[in-house]
């Protein structure tokens, strides 16, 4: 019996380093894992060390798998918020659609382009600084209403590539009214 | 096997409900539920699909 101490805590010993480190300390805590492990020290023979890894090994996965979500939460959460904050500020409320008097004005003012329906001044400045294809795909987007498909075959190019124009001239017109601002 | 993957599953989940009532927080008020919501499929995706590394043996780490 005395013995088998000595024989455990100078295995222990040996490895004072290793048990510090905080997956090994944390497998140790519990009292079923260091017995098998004690077990296994004393009668070290294939099946008691394959018993210890194999708990082991699911203890470790155990944590990595905790580990994993706890952060996965974390930054779901805020990327969340970035994604609901982004779309609150791009679909701000629109209050005046309902105004228009009949659908003959609505007609009328159809023929005219972009930057004549503008009357927000910074609005007016920012479009006037973007390329004139950039212009040609917003005012395709939001004056006529055609979609990215159709306005894909009538630029003979392909519906990402519109997509991405339009995305990134949204992106510079945000930028320029941002920089207005301040 | 699938039966013992969802008990898991959700033990990990009401393990972790507090945390992830804490990161409610983060959002305003009227998205929390949904927050709450997305996060746990969120979970059970990665836990079903997510492959975790190797581990290594026990006896690596001693000599």
């Amino acid at each position: 019996m005395c013995n088998e101490y000595k024989i455990i805590e100078e295995f222990f010993y040996r490895n004072r380093e290793q048990v510090k480190n905080p997956i090994i300390r944390s497998f140790l805590a519990d009292a079923q894992n260091l017995y098998l492990v004690q077990h296994a020290i004393l009668y070290p023979n294939d099946c008691n060390l394959k018993m210890v890894d194999e708990t082991f090994q699911a203890h470790y996965q155990r944590v990595q798998k905790i580990k994993y979500i706890s952060n996965l939460i974390y930054f779901f959460s805020l990327d969340f918020d970035k994604k609901k904050r982004r779309l609150q500020n791009r679909f701000l409320l629109v209050a005046d659609s309902g105004l228009m008097d009949d659908g003959k004005r609505d007609e009328e003012s159809e023929e005219e382009g972009l930057l004549e329906k503008i009357e927000n001044e910074q609005l007016f400045k920012g479009l006037q600084k973007l390329t004139d294809k950039q212009l040609q795909i917003l005012e395709m987007i939001y004056v006529k209403d055609y979609s990215i498909k159709v306005i894909a075959e009538t630029l003979k190019t392909t519906p990402q590539n519109i997509s991405n124009l339009h995305r990134k001239a949204l992106k510079k017109l945000h930028h320029i009214i941002r920089k207005e601002e301040i | 096997m699938q039966n013992n993957m969802n008990e898991e599953m959700l033990i990990i989940i009401e393990n972790f409900t507090p945390k992830i009532k804490q990161c409610l927080h983060q959002t305003s008020y009227q998205d929390r539920e949904d927050l709450e919501q997305e996060i746990k499929l969120k979970i059970i995706e990665k836990l079903t699909t997510k492959e975790f590394e190797n581990t290594p043996s026990f006896w690596n780490f001693f000599v």
